[in-house]
Parts: C-alpha cells; structure tokens; sequence
C-alpha cells in the first residue's frame, strides 16, 4: 500500500462531495505525482527561486545526506562559469553571449542569457556545497543556452513584464533570463483566484503566506512532498497553450535523459546523487521521467554558432523587473532568509573567498541514514499555515527606520508617525487573520500613515519600505573574473588612481603636459567613450578632435556602475582597441554604410586608434560608397567631414593620402552627375543640393588639380532647371559662381521679385535658396545679407512673420557653418552704434544713389612713378598683348595736405630718418 | 422598501446590518458596531469561502487593501482622507463605512467657499439666546460636535473646498478631541467619546484650492481611491448602481449586457480619445467617470420608461450619451460628431446589432443639438 494511500482516498471522497470527477482526477493526480517523485530512485529535490524556505531545506539536507554527485537544472554550458562565483559579490549573473549566429537568423543577434544567481537560493547552496567539498561533482543538465534559442526565438523567451523601469533595474539588458523553479500559475485566472481568496495583492506575497513561511522550519518530508504537490498542481492546471509546456517537457527529457549518460559514464551510485530542479519539474509525467524509463531521446545537435561565457553584476530588482515579480520580493526574500539562518543556528554553505559574505561553513557532520518518507501532505493541507507570532522589536525597528528614512526622502514624518505605522500594521495583519505583520501589511501601513497626497522627492513611501525591508542589492564581479579585455582596461587605468569596480561616480584629473604618461589613460578613456554607454565614462573638460590636442582634461568615470556593459565588450575581443578597430570595420562593410558613415569611421579612427595605415582601408572604403550611392541625403555630412578631413591631412601630413584624392575626384564626378536629377527631385532638399554645389565649388581646385574638367560642371548647371523657388536662387548663385550670371543681374532679379506682387509670397523661399548659397558661394554673402536686409524691410508681415521661425530654424540647425560668415558680414555691413544707425544708408543703396566716381587709372604714387620712370617694359608687353595705349602725365600727390604739413615742420621725419639710420 | 428618496446606508442596508451584527463575534473597538472584520464583509460583499448563512452584497468595488486600510485608521487615533478623481466612489464609501460603523452616516459637513467654523463646532439658536441667555439648550451643535458627543464617525466632504482657517478648526478637534464653548461659564467643554473619528473626502482635481496646512495632513491618514481602469469592474458597478436606482423610481425594466458593453465601450473610447488630445479643446469637458456612466445609464432608462416603450433600446442610450456630455456647443458637439463618425460608424458596419442603433440614435441627438 502507497504511504499515501488514506490522503488519496480523502481527497477522492472530497472531490465527489464537493465537485465532478474532473476535480477527482487532478487531486488525485497530483497525490500520484507526489508518490512517483518520492519514490524515484535518484532523489529529487525540489526548488523554487528565491524562496529562503528552499535554501533553507537544501542546507539541511546537504548536511544530512552529503551527495557525491548533484545534477542541477541550469544550462549545461555554464557550468566552466561557476568556479568563477568566488570572485564576485552576490547577485551576480552567469551570461551566455553570441553575436556571430551561425544557424539562427541574422537579425535575431546578439543573443544573451542570463542566470542570475543570489545567496538566498537553494542552487548557490547545491553550488557552493559542491565546490567546497572534495570528491562532489556538480552536473548542470539542463539545455545548453544554444538550445534555448533552438526551441523559441528571442522575443519568445524574454517574456519579461512591460513595467515602468526602477533603479538598478535595468541589469541584465535585453537577455533572456533563466533562473531555477520558476513556480506560479500558468493561468491568470487561477493566480487570481488564490490571491483573492488568500487576501493577498501579489504572487510574491501569497507565496509568502502559504508556502514560503509554514515550509520555513518544516522537515525535509514536508518540505519536499508539499514542493511537489504546488509543482503538480500548477502542472495540472496549466491552461494547455501548447508551447510552453511542450518547451518545459522538452527540458525534462534532456535532463533524464542527461543524467541517466551521466550515472552511466561515471558509475556513480544514485542513493549519492541528488536532482535539483524546479518543484514544476518534479512532477513531470513525461515518458523519459525516472532513471529506470527507456524511452528514447535524441538531443539536438549545438548550431554553429559561437558562444561566449561571462559573469555579470546582477541585482534584486533586475532580478524582479526580468522575472516580473513584486518589487522588492527578493530583497524581503533575502532578508527572511538572513533572519531564519540566524535562528535556526544554521551555517550555510559559502564558496571560499565569496565576497560580501561573513564566515566559511563549518565542517560536515556525519551522514545521516536515509528514513522512509512518510505522509506529510494530509497534516498540511488541512491545517491553516502555522505563522510566526508577533516579533515586536522587528517591527518597531521597521517603524521608527522607516518615518526616518522618510524624513531624509522629504516627508514631513515624526515619531507620532512610527506609532501610527506601529499601530496600524498590527491592525492590519489582524483584518488579514495574521498574528504578526508581514513585510506587505507594514508597508500597506507605512503607505496609509506617511504617503499623503503629494511624494515630495524622488522615492514614495512603498519604494522607501522596499529599501528599508532589504533595500536592492547590487552584486559586482571581481577582477579575477573578468575577461580579459575588463581586466586589461582595469590595469592600463590603474594609472589614474581611483577604484574602478567602486559603483560611485569618480573624478580623474589627467594632467598630460604635467604627466605625459596618462596620455596612454586619456587615450583609452575616449575609446572607452566611445564604445560604452555615455555615463559610463564622461568627458568634463577637454575635448578630442582632429588636429586638436589637451592640455588638462577631467572625467567622471563610472566603470563600476558600467560592469555588464564592459564585461560584454570583452566578448568581441581581448583589448579594446580590437573591439573598436572590429567595430569600425564593421560600421563601414554594414549593409546599410554610407559615404557619411564610412568618412565618420575614418575620422573616428584616426581620433582613437591614430591608425593611418587603417584609415586609409576605411577611406577606401568611403570611395567605393559613394560612387555607389545613388542619393545625396548625405551630402552635407559628406561635405562637412571631408572639408574637416582634408584640413586636417594638409595641417598634418606631407601630402593628402591617395584615397582622399580619389574621393574628391570620384565625388567631383557624382554630384555633377547627380546634379541635374538632385534639382528638380522634389525628395531631394535645398540643403541637400547646397551641400552638392558646396562640394563642387570649394573642391574644385583640388578637382581641377587631379585631373577633373570643369566644363562637366558647367553642362551640369546648364542642364538644371528647378522649380521649386529656393532652388532656383540656388542655381542662380551657382551660375553666379560660374560666372554666368553677373550680380548686378542677380540683384535685379531679385527686385523683380520683390516688385511683383504675386511673387512676393514665396520670396521667403528664395531668400532660403541664398541662404544656403552661402556654402557653395562663400563670396555671396554680402549680396545674401543685402538680399535678407530687403527681405526684412518691404516684406509684408503676413508674409514675413511667418517665415521668420523657419529662418531661424534653418540658421540654427546650420548654425557652425552658416552663422559664423552670416554673422561676419552683417558686422560689416551694419553699423556698429545706435547713433551711427540714423545717417546709415545700405552700401546696396548707396550705389545705386551716388555711383562712385571711376577710378583714375593714372593715380600718382610710388608705383606710377617707378613706371613712368621706366616705361620700356610696359611698353613692351602693351605691344606683345596688342594695346594701343598713350601715358599720361602724372597727376600730382593725392597727399598734398600731409606734404605740405612735412614740408613745414621737417624736424619730426629728419628725427624719425636719423633713428631709422 | 423605504418611502425616502435615497435612504442613508444605514436605512438601506439595516436588515443586513443587524443580521450581521448578530453573528459578529469579533472584537469591536470602541464603540463600534460591528468588528473590523465585519465592515469589510459588509462593504466588499461574502464570499462562499466566508462561511456565512447569507449572501452579503458587494456594495463598493475596488481594491480590497483600501478598504482594510480606511477601516484600521478609523480604528486609530487619525481621521481618515479619502482622496481622489470626482466619480471614484470616495463619499459612497465614506457613507458605508459611517453606516457599518456606528449606524449613522448622516452627521455631514458639506465643505463649500461659504462653510464657517460655525459649520464644524457649534452655532447659536438666537431667538433662545435672547429669551435665555447662553446655555446649552440654546447652542446648536454641528454634526462634527454630535459625533463627538455620541462616539460617531462624524463626516467632511469636500474638505479642500473650505477655506483654510475653517479647515484649521479640524486641527485641535483631531488633536484634543474636544470643543471648548468658551461662551459658557459651566459645561463648557464638549469631549469626544470612544468611537469618535472623522472621514473626509477631497477632490484631487481641486488640489491648489484650498491646500490643507501640514498641521491638518499630519492628523489624517490618506487614502487614495484611484480611478477605476478594470473594464469589468466598472461594469460591475454600473450595474448595481443601476439596479439601485431602478429600485428607488421602482421601474421594471431590463438593462441589456450588449447596451453595457457599448456604454462601457463608448467611455473607454472617449477616455482615450481625451487622454492622447493635444489641447482642452479637443476634449470633452466631461471627466468619464464612472458616476457619469452611471447618470448616461439612468437618463435613458427614465427616458425609455417614461416616454418610450419601457425597453431600454441602443438609441436613447445614445441620445442620453449625446446630451449628458455635450456641454460645450460647438466643442463637445464637435468631438461627439467625430467620434461618432470616426468610431461608432465603422464598429457598427462591423459587429452591427445594437451598435447600429446606437449610431443612428447618435446621429440624430447630434444633428437636433447643433
């Protein structure tokens, strides 16, 4: 007869008082699941994340039986991973990293996993019991991380909740989490039924109540059976979608299936083993269950792909936010677990050297012989869970932490506040049939007496009580467990003086004229800069760009609040400088580069890696761009880098490298081809098209110089014909720039404009068209000031206030390359005083009123003398050039005044003659 | 059956109250009627799990943990702040809990601009000063001053809609829990007996108004009673609200469950619609709270009983959706023609049935009001 035959039959007769034969078969199912996990051979232990109450029963038993061999439901593949624990300080993640897919799709990359590991879980009791003791072997049987992916896509398995981001709770980036025991309803509205019924707000907190809290001290029998028993049940009552049971059932049959090669291969005997797996995963009725099942099962071979290994920082909110558990679960968990530790004189297992731990475990006691389980469940299920009695002291610490916590957050809180918190969590847990007030009714009652209507600072009541009540912890990795690029960054900072895996924020000063040495640190901060996160390392003073050097520079530098984030750059290579040079690379062969980005990479490259031999690989690269680009949405970025490029090339170097060469050569080609299309394209924007004409116009020495032949020039502004009006002033200064058209023509057209009536409304446009002109033409912007001063002063307002906006938007989005010459001539055209403003008249004006009177061409002064003097050179090439010309008599000194003023006190000019001898 | 209009809580409910107070055996603190345990039973309804003889009716729908939380600071020394959105149930559960607790949620101050400290101490009967000079019989208690005489809870609508210095007059009344009448030579102290609270309603929208001094926040338990956003349990109190006012004009009349679907449906349109408009003027000045839904609800089937064939029908419903919300003419007007061209239109060429009833209903109050 079963042990637990009488429960089985009590739970029947129930089952048919009270409802069908439906309900018979699942309570009667799950006593059978709870028989058939008891009675395998190969023990198994059933978990569930985050409770202290499966850590606790683990380090009992742990004790009690001392297994030679532990299987633990974690990726297989991690396994190398977990030596690695000691270096670090919990929470930490193992994190399984791929970016160069070889049989999932391209787009799914890079692909993370993460299992994040805290103390007050059962499998770091399993882990560090298994390190630490000589002769254990720790097995991880579950699907590789390759697996994972193989079975659902990225966005399938990170399931994580849509929640409003916290503090530290963005950790574990987009990886898909895997953790050990995942438990809780699969259907919602089983989930809310129990937590009505239990009058409890959340999973976290139900849990609490009904498992996590009775389990507490319970015997390993109880603990075990009633693990089961919730794993069948919420198997039982799973909704049935298909693909998610399917997924689980699949992950058994790899573990049985793992473990059954495992006791094969070694011999080892299953009375030393022990199985640690979800409570989910015990009552498994796959076929492959249990080590005597012959079922076969093939395990899918690994894709190609290459995966990467690392331990990253974790934290209990990250571990709250991935898994969509109540905020602040498991800092209370690891409080509880803390708390229960101390009381029941219990030492649990530490890996040697862990940080952030106390003291090592102490010595095994003796094995204990195995006892025959024993019904357990019958006493539990009938019996409300037996809850803690008052702890007084707790909650008066609890109270008074809290109203001062508060206070420091901005909350007008007093002591008669910490009495009524007092007063109201035990009412509370009294209207809850609790004896002692949880974690959950003090903060409900925190909530109730301190929050009132408005949260003065950045953190409300329930945040504060979630800090008080454990607060979040944030785990680091140690340096030894670092990969090497993390540890090579590490060492070439050292220099600098501050404490990298410190989670503040820290200031470096560099002062490199004073130590030349930290030029090597400056230089890697800035690529660190570059690839990492902006607030991992932040520029304060000082600045890198070409042809510029500091003197001083200061940063803010936050590498250990940053850790994920450089320890996943160490999965793309050894040193940094690889990773940007891949990085780099990468940018410019990527599907979607253009010119723009490829001459970016090439001045990043110089900036960083002051690499010229690379440099020129990615100029090249620019070349092939942009003679295949077909659009010139680029353009002014393309213009703006190489114009920068160029300067710096000439400033520095001998002479241009070759590939710069063949880039404005080949851009010279392009956008004069481009050119006609780009005008009348109503895609293609004015700037777009100021930003070609730029290029053509301020390259075109250089162009000339190389080789191209400005008649394509010429036949390509002939063959443009816009329509749009800010266009045509564009062609306009572009055949001014030619010569075609002269600006005495320019600015009658453009008063043509302004005359007629009905042109007057889209003279604005016009204006932007001269605008940009200025960056083909920077000669023109005399005639663009005069061209807006009229446009300021006879523009309707109706037509000119609204324009005026987009004016400055214009100015403002072009601001470094347009204001500066904008500004410069304004100066020089306006006045500089208020007084000066009233005699003003334009200079366009000016001419027009009073046209100045011809220059003499035969002015008097040194020059005209000389060549009247010696007028046989002149002679001789006015004869070779064909001219018929007469000399005229020189005119007398335009100086007369200042002559004469010599001429009558000499003394000063003989003293100044004198001096000079 | 009462013959008042709207009978208090405590009339309402007196049978169920009684009964339950004869089962209670829960400790009651002060001189409460019924225990903690209790009121909650009575505001949130049983369960089949409570174990009771009867079914208690669920009577205020939201989060359990409010409840809790009103019913334990009015077991402790604070007064209770019910804060929220206009339409959120806060008075209706003021009332409640006043009822279960001490039978008597009828000691009302309506805070307005006009109520004096008079309105929450004691005022004088002027005629009996004359005739007897200053006594107690000629002094006319506020219902605060009741309360506190009797151990009551003792109610505060509208708080912030009072002036500050009249809400200062709360202060030493939360504080010392008694009135001094320093008119009077003898007697001249009233004192609170055990039992004695005061719940309070305020109107977050009218924060700014008349902020509450700290001295006053510190004396008060807030408890901030959120709209309601579950499509379920906003039907859920549609519905009996609605069987309420059925019951008190004595109708008989059926509220279809596909009409409901389509008002909760309008609402949740409109909310969204006014919750993603750029400026006040492209939504409608109505705040689609509950408490409107429930007025729309109440509108169409007075209408239906009184003027049409007593079957509520989805055009009147849409008729009383178009007048209840359309304030403004031509703004609200405006938005109601375009939701009703933009949403009802195609959802009724979809699922049809009522919904195209409703849409020519609409149609029609739109084109009668422009």
């Amino acid at each position: 007869m079963s042990t637990f035959e009488a429960l089985r039959r009590q739970l029947g007769d129930a089952a048919a008082a009270f409802a069908g034969d439906s309900v018979s078969a699942i309570l009667t199912g799950m006593v059978d699941d709870v028989d058939r996990a008891l009675s395998e051979k190969l023990e198994i232990f059933p978990v569930c994340h985050h409770s202290p109450a499966s850590a606790l029963a683990m380090v009992r038993r742990l004790r009690e039986k001392q297994p030679k061999v532990i299987y633990l439901e974690l990726c297989e593949d991690l396994g190398p991973l977990l030596t690695e624990l000691r270096n670090c300080r919990l929470p930490v993640a193992l994190q399984a990293f791929a970016t160069e897919l070889d049989g999932f799709p391209p787009a799914w990359g890079p692909l993370s996993v993460v299992a994040p590991i805290t103390e007050a879980s059962a499998e770091y009791q399993a882990i560090a019991y298994a390190l630490e003791t000589p002769g254990v072997e720790l097995v991880l049987v579950d699907r590789s991380s390759d697996h994972v992916f193989q079975s659902h896509g990225p966005e399938e398995a990170a399931d994580s909740p849509e929640e409003p981001p916290r503090e530290g709770a963005g950790l574990h980036g987009d990886a898909v989490g895997i953790e050990i025991g995942d438990l809780r309803p699969r259907f919602a509205e089983l989930e809310e039924h129990l937590l009505h019924h239990g009058k409890v707000r959340h999973w976290s907190e139900w849990w609490d109540q009904y498992v996590e809290q009775p389990l507490a001290g319970a015997d390993y029998d109880t603990y075990r059976q009633v693990m089961v028993l919730i794993g069948s049940l919420f198997r039982r009552l799973d909704p049935g979608d298909g693909d998610r049971l399917a997924r689980d059932e699949d992950r058994e049959r790899h573990m049985w299936t793992r473990m059954r090669e495992h006791l094969a291969a070694s011999g080892a005997d299953p009375a030393d083993c022990l199985y640690v797996c979800g409570a989910f995963h015990a009552a498994s009725r796959v076929e492959q269950f249990g080590l005597d099942a012959a079922a076969p099962y093939e395990i899918a071979p690994p894709t190609g792909t290459r995966w990467l290994y690392g331990l990253i920082p974790s934290s209990h909110s990250a571990i709250e936010t991935q898994f969509g558990l109540a905020p602040g679960s498991v800092s209370i968990a690891a409080a509880t677990w803390s708390k229960a530790v101390g009381r029941n004189g219990l030492t649990p297992f530490q890996l040697a050297g862990q940080k952030g731990t106390r003291k090592r475990a102490a010595k095994l006691p003796p094995p204990a012989p195995p006892a025959p389980p024993s019904d357990r469940l019958s006493g539990y299920l009938s019996a409300p869970p037996p809850l803690d009695g008052l702890d007084e002291e707790e909650l008066r610490g609890w109270c008074v932490d809290i109203v001062r916590l508060a206070r420091r957050n901005g909350y007008l809180a007093s002591t008669a506040d910490a009495i009524a918190v007092f007063e109201t969590s035990i009412l509370l847990a009294a209207m809850r049939n609790r004896p002692r007030p949880t974690p959950y009714d003090f903060q409900d009652a925190a909530v109730t007496c301190i929050e009132k209507d408005v949260v003065p600072g950045r953190r409300d009541v329930r945040r504060l009580c979630e800090i008080l009540l454990g607060g979040d912890r944030v785990g680091t990795v140690g340096y030894d467990a670092l990969p090497p690029l993390a540890r090579d960054v590490f060492d070439r900072l050292r220099p600098l003086g501050v404490d990298l895996e410190k989670r503040t924020i820290q200031r470096a000063l560099l002062d490199l004229n004073a130590d030349p040495d930290l030029a090597a640190c400056s230089n890697l901060l800035w690529m660190l800069r570059y690839l990492l996160p902006a607030d991992a390392v932040r520029p304060i003073m000082g600045e890198r760009r070409l042809g510029e050097r500091s003197i001083q520079e200061s940063w803010d530098v936050a590498i250990g609040r940053h850790q994920r984030s450089i320890i996943e750059l160490g999965y793309e290579g050894v040193t940094v400088e690889q990773v940007l040079e891949q990085r780099l690379r990468a940018s410019v062969w990527d599907q979607k580069a253009t010119a723009a980005t490829a001459l970016a990479a090439v001045e990043d490259a110089i900036l960083y890696l002051g690499s010229r031999r690379f440099a020129d690989e990615l100029g090249a690269r620019a070349v092939e761009l942009l003679a295949a680009e077909r659009t010139v949405d680029d353009a002014p970025e393309v213009l703006r880098r190489i114009r920068r490029l160029l300067a710096y090339f000439r400033a520095n170097e001998p002479e241009l490298p070759a590939w710069c060469e063949s880039f404005v050569t080949a851009g010279y080609a392009h956008y004069c081809t481009l050119l006609p299309t780009a005008f009348v394209d109503d895609d293609t924007g004015v700037r777009q098209v100021g930003a070609m004409l730029g290029f053509l116009f301020t390259m075109e020495s250089l162009a000339m110089a190389l080789g191209c032949d400005r008649a394509q020039l010429e036949i390509a502004v002939q063959q443009s014909h816009p329509e749009s009006p800010a266009k045509v002033a564009l062609l306009w200064a572009a055949r001014n720039q030619l010569g075609l058209l002269p600006l005495a023509e320019l600015r009658a057209r453009c008063d043509e404009l302004l005359a007629n009536p009905l042109v007057v409304p889209s003279f604005p446009l016009y204006v932007t068209g001269f605008v940009q002109a200025m960056e083909l033409a920077p000669g023109l912007s005399g005639f663009v000031v005069e061209v807006v001063s009229k446009a300021f002063g006879r523009l309707p307002d109706r037509v000119l206030l609204p324009w005026l906006p987009k004016l400055v938007t214009t100015l403002r989005a072009q601001a470094g390359e347009l204001m500066p010459v904008l500004v410069r001539e304004a100066g020089r055209t306006y006045p500089g005083s208020l007084p000066a403003l009233d005699a003003w008249t334009p200079p366009w004006e000016r001419r027009a009123a009073a046209p100045r009177p011809k220059a003499s061409a035969s002015a008097a002064g040194p020059v005209t003398e000389l060549l009247v003097a010696h007028p046989a050179a002149c002679d001789a090439v006015a004869e070779l050039l064909g001219c018929d010309g007469q000399w005229q008599a020189p005119q007398p000194s335009a100086h007369g005044a200042a002559e004469v003023l010599l001429a009558g006190h000499p003394e000063t000019a003989a003293a100044v003659a004198v001096l000079l001898a | 059956m009462t013959d008042l209009l709207r009978a208090p809580a405590e009339v309402k409910y007196a049978e169920e109250l009684d009964w339950l107070e004869s089962i209670d055996d829960g400790a009651k603190p002060f001189s409460w009627r019924l225990s903690p345990k209790m009121v909650r039973l009575f505001v949130l309804g049983s369960e089949p799990s409570d174990g009771l003889d009867r079914e208690i009716p669920q009577k205020w729908f939201g989060d359990r943990s409010f409840v809790e939380r009103s019913i334990v600071t009015l077991a402790s020394d604070r007064g209770l702040l019910l804060i929220g959105d206009p339409g959120t149930g806060k008075s209706w559960l003021a009332e409640l809990l006043a009822a279960a607790i001490c039978r008597n949620s009828t000691l009302v101050v309506q805070g307005t601009a006009g109520t004096t400290e008079d309105h929450i101490k004691y005022s004088w009967n002027v005629s009996m000063v004359i005739a007897k000079g200053q006594s107690r019989e000629s002094l006319i208690p506020s219902p605060i001053m009741t309360a506190m005489e009797q151990g009551v809870v003792g109610r505060f609508e509208e708080l912030t809609r009072s002036t500050s210095d009249v809400q200062d007059a709360l202060i030493s009344i939360l504080s010392e829990k008694y009135v001094s009448i320093p008119e009077l030579d003898d007697d001249n102290i009233v004192f609170a007996k055990p039992g004695f609270s005061i719940i309070a309603t305020a109107n977050s929208r009218d924060r700014g108004v008349n902020d509450l001094s700290s001295a006053l926040k510190r004396r008060f338990n807030f408890v901030r009673i959120p709209v309601v956003t579950s499509k379920r349990s906003e039907a859920e109190i549609v519905r009996f609200r609605t069987e309420e006012l059925l019951r008190r004009h004595r109708i008989e009349l059926d509220v279809p469950p596909t009409l409901l679907d389509i008002l909760l449906q309008s609402f949740a349109d409109l909310r969204a619609a006014a919750a993603s408009a750029a400026s006040d003027d492209e939504k409608l000045e109505s705040a689609l709270s509950t408490a409107e839904q429930i007025g729309v609800l109440e509108d169409a089937i007075l209408h239906s009983h009184f003027f049409g064939d007593r079957t509520l029908r989805a055009g009147t419903l849409a008729g009383s959706l178009v007048g209840s919300l359309a304030r403004r003419s031509p703004e609200d007007l405006a938005i109601l023609n375009k939701y009703w061209h933009g949403v009802v239109e195609p959802r009724s060429k979809k699922d049809g049935g009522d919904w195209q009833d409703f849409l020519e209903g609409g149609r029609e109050a739109i084109a009668t009001l422009s």
